[in-house]
């Protein structure tokens, strides 16, 4: 047992350490702590998602944007973790606006004006939450 | 009935902390990649877990491959209870949290009143083993809870997490080794180890621009599934030794 709590702090000062040394290097693009007032930051790359969404949804395109929308919710999804701490309550509310858009584009029989609509929903929720080029 | 748990050792802390990162990405993948939704995804999994517990329960000695795999299993579902009811019932953190360390108490005041132990070195009974995985569940859904927590309402990020929680688990050893009870010193270890685990996963896959290492959720999990496979057939094989050396003494 003794021995299993040498190889346990071991295992855990040996992580600390190796994310100590990057967690003080500076970062290409992460967010300062006087920036963290601007919300999540710089979301442009999720923005053009939804405006590329919009964009067939115009057309008429509903399959279309049900398929360009995913690639949304995947790559939304990965960066959880990266993003939700810049700020929590901002996430929470892009986040939800996602799930909305997500479900209009998926409902059993999706139209253009509910599609419209939540698509426009997300955008002014992102452009309120975060920054964009 | 012999010991039905491994002894707990460098293999055992290595394997613990990674099957919590492979818990969480591999039932995130199948959500949300793979397309099953949570409610789907939250089913096929408690079925799986549901077997690995069957297969755990009959064997007649502690099985490394079967025992891991109930582990891996009881981290996504222990995961997926914390993030349905965060998610899916808006349920706070703070009151999941609350409610999970507090279930997680009786638990281990209900095995205590009915086996007088609590040691996770005498689970030689069924009885037992159903106190020990259901503890197990819990510490999961717990460590989940709270280190959301932690991310959210203290805003702490998986490379402050990393540093917190290997931190923390640094000062229960110290605690350890000043005197402080061995089982209770194990099962905070075990909670923080969640966190921990999640933290580094999120540290190795998240993508640059966030401070991570930027190796995807995919190529991480992969490489730790890989090395937990390793590590336990390794275990399989010291295990099959030990028992064929010493017969009867198998602990």
């Amino acid at each position: 047992m003794k021995h299993s709590w040498i190889a346990l702090t071991a295992v855990a000062l040996v992580a600390t350490g190796a994310v100590a040394v990057t967690y003080f290097m500076p970062v290409a693009g992460a967010v300062s702590q006087a920036e963290a007032s601007a919300g999540l930051g710089d979301i442009s790359g999720f923005r053009k998602i939804v405006v590329d969404t919009a964009a067939l949804v115009d057309k008429g395109d509903l399959a279309g944007a049900k398929i360009r929308i995913k690639d949304l919710e995947t790559s939304w999804d990965e960066a959880e973790a990266g993003l939700k701490p810049r700020a929590p309550s901002q996430w929470h509310a892009v986040d939800k606006a996602i799930d909305g858009a997500l479900s209009a584009l998926r409902d059993s029989a999706p139209t253009v004006a509910a599609c419209k609509k939540a698509l426009t929903t997300l955008l002014d929720t992102m452009d309120s939450n975060g920054t964009h080029d | 009935m012999l010991n039905k748990v491994p002894e707990v050792t460098l293999i055992f802390w290595i394997i613990k902390i990674m099957s919590t990162t492979v818990g969480e990405t591999g039932a995130d993948y199948l959500a949300v990649h793979v397309g099953l939704g949570t409610g789907l995804t939250g089913g096929i999994m408690a079925m799986l877990l549901g077997g690995a517990l069957l297969l755990q329960l009959r064997a007649r000695a502690y099985v490394p491959w079967i025992y891991w795999l109930t582990v891996v299993l009881v981290s996504v579902v222990g995961t997926q209870i914390t993030d349905a009811l965060t998610d899916g019932l808006n349920v706070s953190l703070y009151v999941s949290t609350t409610v999970f360390a507090v279930a997680l108490a009786a638990i281990f005041a209900t095995w205590y009143a009915a086996e007088r132990t609590l040691s996770i070195h005498t689970i030689v009974t069924s009885r037992r083993e159903v106190f020990y995985w259901t503890a197990i569940l819990f510490t999961f859904a717990l460590g989940t809870a709270a280190g959301d927590l932690a991310t959210e309402a203290l805003q702490l990020g998986f490379r402050l997490g990393v540093l917190v929680f290997g931190g923390l688990i640094a000062l229960v050893t110290l605690a350890y080794y000043r005197g402080a009870n061995p089982i209770l010193t194990f099962w905070i270890a075990y909670v923080l180890t969640r966190p921990l685990g999640a933290s580094l996963g999120d540290f190795l896959s998240q993508a640059q621009q966030y401070g991570g290492l930027g190796l995807g959720t995919i190529m991480t999990s992969a490489v730790f599934l890989v090395v937990i496979v390793a590590l336990v057939a390794m275990v399989s094989v010291t295990t099959a030794q030990h028992r064929n050396g010493s017969v009867g003494d198998e602990a």
